[in-house]
């Protein structure tokens, strides 16, 4: 048997087919989902354009840029909602319901089972919409040297990876807490104070989304590092928080896992 | 009490292909293909009676029950409960009959069976006094007293269902349709809940029709069977006029040996012992039950020889059977 | 039958006050959920900072969404969540087996889980006034009556627009999504995300008709003073012609939605 990425890859790509054609069944939220996508950018951008009539800069951020973090914010929501969101409420029914032990019994690891067992492609639309402002916003700046693109790739994974870390512990949460799936409620309205730059919010705001909901590494840090006002330090401290909530959320887990007693009844 | 005149039921549900390039297809452009669940059906029901719905699964069973409550527009033909057309909705009508679904269930969840009696209360308009009255009786009959005051979610299965019965008869319905209503209960439980069912006819008049795939349950409740297969009414009478009608005679079981009985079309009845003894069963039409007894006699005197009608399960088998034939 | 509602009121409310309960935990967390005001409000008091902005200052913005916050809690309705899943686990039989409307339920539901968000709401407005006594602005009696008949019908607008959507799942299998675009119009439209005053004048008579001003910004800007006492009333009576034709929408796709539900297997 084959291991490694390629393994992995193969697991993942079955799953992401499977739910494709699970989704395809409701055809009206396809739409829907298109529709949905495209009306939140716009909801989303017309309070700057209103703003930008009475202001050019806001906390030091032109027009360009702070749309370059809603269309960073907007990317972070798709890909959380593409990807991990639809987990956390399927693993918190399949410890409920002890159908999670067909999970473990797979001969893959189980964290990656977990975390991709349903894609929900609807939210493609918008991580199509959030491609569509960055680069509009990109093009509005001025451009971007190969080093400060390089950097702003850096910090997006970066973030990517820190706030699945995040939600992952939520769904380690679960294991002790079955009750938790309103938890992510909260955690998703938390995450809504990284649409905006950073500056705009008090000191120990800024410090939690960047250490406690890690959201603002995902979207202000990019941002800053394509309009250049960014340090070799930025970059090494995004990282580091990158890497610190992987690894917590896999001590995490493994804790999980060996406190979890499947349900029996 | 319940009337049916060629009552039809037509589904249409959307196809698909299998895997992802059927599902594609089906995305632009979707088929749609017709169920007939149930094919007219004729059928009286007086005030006071028990009748049982028997079939195999997808027969129409719990989609004629669903049309007697209103739940489920009619496609054709005319259905009467407690003279009022269900499909209506009528206030009246719905204070008239109870549905009971072993599948579902009405009960709060997260509250104590008591709250959901008060807001039963609530939304059939009872009278206080009538209303503490029934919850008296009702506590009593299903002995609920020990665990009303405990969310529904922490009661067994058993104890859920007997609470379910409770909130569907506080308003006292004329007419009560039970949906598989023993279904995952334990033996015990079942028991309790047909002897609860059937002690409630007796008392208040009231009609019952229930559905099952558990004969057990109709046998222990029904007077009336009705067999419906395809959706089509295959049979309507008394469980005897059953036996008659499909049993095809009497079962004659034997304790004896395989070389005494041989030549006689005895079957094996369970496991035989080294020598060739253990019981032995044969299905006879009624005529030929005295010639075989008198045979197996002059062969075994001291035998020890039974005659009973075949299991239910086997006649329905047959009455299924025969529906089939029927129809091809 | 109504006679049969004043009736059951009492028992509807206890036991749904019985719910509230059993469920308090989640209602905090989803009231607490409710932060969307808080972050708008970080951004536009950055703004005002440098100048008051379509006469708005910082106090303005500040004012604005603290009031947007209360008046969301208290208008805001879970209708087509409850009424998605009663449909998606058969629940919905049930209740149609009653002698009472389903919908009437379900608002008995919502309005008793008013007082709990009321109560979550008084130690964060109280924390606001203590750390900025300058946003107290204390409103003239006409202002109170009218913000309570504006938050009522906006409270009702929202639970009949939310009816209308769910009643949809008899058509279509998940409706919710068609009300996640709703609902991003409706944030936009309504005042959540940003005051209308500053919409450009051109748009603005646009969105003094349509219905979503009602359903949360017109109360805000009443208890804020940030509407004309007059220019009020003419609002209210717009919020009402609203009511009038939603409540017929709702009872005609019910009907309708209820007979298909039947055909199509409850």
């Amino acid at each position: 048997m084959r291991s490694g990425p390629v393994r992995w890859a193969q697991v993942a790509a079955g799953l992401v087919r499977v739910s494709l054609s699970a989704a395809m069944q409701y055809r009206a939220d396809f739409v829907m989902d298109a529709v949905t996508g495209v009306v939140r950018a716009v909801a989303a951008v017309v309070p700057l354009v209103l703003l930008f009539d009475h202001r050019d800069t806001v906390a030091g951020w032109t027009e360009g840029e702070v749309t370059l973090v809603v269309g960073l914010f907007f990317l972070m929501q798709g890909l959380l909602s593409v990807l991990v969101e639809p987990n956390l409420g399927e693993i918190v029914e399949a410890i409920r319901t002890g159908s999670l032990d067909f999970v473990l019994l797979k001969p893959a690891d189980a964290q990656l089972l977990v975390s991709l067992r349903r894609v929900d492609p609807g939210p493609v639309w918008t991580l199509l919409a959030a491609l569509g402002l960055v680069a509009w916003s990109v093009a509005r700046m001025p451009p971007p040297s190969p080093a400060d693109v390089a950097a702003a790739a850096v910090l997006l994974l970066a973030g990517m990876a820190a706030m699945y870390g995040l939600w992952l512990m939520a769904i380690c949460a679960s294991f002790w807490f079955v009750r938790v799936d309103n938890l992510r409620f909260l955690l998703w309205a938390v995450t809504d104070a990284g649409r905006w730059p950073l500056d705009v919010f008090a000191r120990w705001v800024q410090v939690g989304l960047l250490v406690v909901v890690p959201v603002g590494l995902l979207t202000t840090f990019p941002a800053m590092a394509l309009r250049g006002t960014w340090t070799g330090g930025t970059v090494a401290f995004g990282v580091g928080v990158g890497l610190a909530f992987l690894a917590v959320s896999r001590a995490a887990w493994r804790a999980a896992l060996a406190s979890y007693t499947s349900a029996s009844s | 009490m319940i009337e049916l005149r060629a009552l039809r039921k037509v589904y249409r549900v959307p196809e698909k292909d299998p895997g992802l390039l059927g599902s594609l297809r089906s995305f632009w452009h979707r088929r749609y293909r017709d169920v007939v669940a149930v094919d007219g059906i004729d059928l009286d029901v007086a005030a006071g009676e028990r009748v049982g719905f028997l079939g195999p699964n997808g027969a129409g069973k719990t989609t004629t029950l669903k049309m007697l409550t209103g739940l489920v527009h009619p496609t054709s033909g005319s259905a009467t409960v407690a003279g009022a057309r269900p499909q209506d909705r009528d206030p009246d009508f719905l204070r008239a009959v109870t549905l009971v679904m072993g599948q579902k269930q009405q009960l709060l969840w997260d509250l104590p069976a008591t709250d959901t009696f008060l807001l039963n209360r609530a939304l059939f308009d009872l009278d206080h006094a009538t209303w503490s009255r029934t919850v008296e009786e009702l506590v009593a009959e299903l002995d609920l007293s020990s665990f009303l005051d405990r969310p529904v979610r922490n009661l067994s299965l058993g104890q859920r269902m007997r609470c379910e019965l409770a909130a569907a008869l506080l308003h006292r319905p004329r007419v009560l349709f039970l949906d598989e209503p023993t279904i995952g209960l334990d033996v015990e439980v079942q028991a309790a809940v047909r002897r609860f069912v059937r002690r409630w006819n007796e008392l208040h008049g009231a009609t019952v029709v229930l559905t099952s795939h558990d004969m057990n349950d109709v046998a222990a409740l029904a007077d009336r069977i009705v067999i419906i297969d395809q959706g089509v009414l295959r049979f309507d009478g008394s469980i005897d006029a059953l036996h008659a009608r499909f049993g095809a005679g009497r079962r004659v079981v034997v304790r004896g040996t395989e070389q005494a009985l041989s030549g006689l079309g005895f079957e094996a009845d369970g496991p035989r012992a080294s020598d060739g003894s253990g019981r032995w069963q044969r299905t006879v039409p009624a005529r030929e039950v005295n010639p075989l007894l008198q045979e197996v006699l002059a062969r075994l005197p001291t035998a020890e020889v039974t005659v009973a009608d075949p299991p239910l399960e086997e006649v329905l088998t047959r009455a299924f059977g025969a529906a089939r034939e029927g129809r091809a | 039958m109504r006679g049969h509602l004043r009736r059951a009121l009492p028992d509807l409310a206890r036991v749904s006050f019985a719910g509230i309960v059993a469920y308090r935990a989640e209602m905090v967390i989803w009231i607490l959920s409710t932060l969307l005001p808080l972050v708008m409000l970080a951004l536009w008091s950055a703004v005002a900072r440098e100048g008051p902005v379509a006469g708005y200052d910082e106090a303005g913005f500040v004012r604005y969404f603290a009031i947007t916050l209360v008046v969301r809690q208290l208008t805001s309705v879970w209708l087509v969540w409850a009424l998605n899943e009663d449909i998606r686990t058969g629940r919905l039989s049930i209740w149609l087996l009653k002698p009472m409307h389903p919908l009437v339920q379900h608002a008995i539901d919502m309005v008793v889980a008013i007082p709990l968000r009321a109560l979550v709401l008084v130690p964060i407005v109280g924390t606001l006034l203590l750390l900025r006594p300058d946003l107290w602005r204390t409103p003239s009696p006409a202002e109170v009556a009218l913000f309570a008949v504006a938050t009522a019908v906006a409270w009702l607008l929202n639970f009949l627009v939310q009816a209308l959507f769910a009643t949809l799942s008899f058509w279509i299998d998940k409706s919710d999504a068609l009300f996640g675009v709703w609902f991003a119009a409706w944030s936009l439209l309504s005042g959540y995300l940003v005051p209308l005053s500053l919409f450009p004048p051109g748009v603005r008579p646009v969105l003094a008709a349509l219905p979503f001003r009602g359903m949360l910004g017109l109360p805000v800007e009443i208890l804020g003073g940030f509407l004309p006492l007059r220019e009020a009333v003419v609002q209210v009576g717009v919020q009402a012609a609203w009511l009038v034709a939603l409540l017929g929408a709702v009872r005609w796709v019910w009907a309708v939605g209820v007979r298909r539900y039947g055909a199509f297997g409850a």
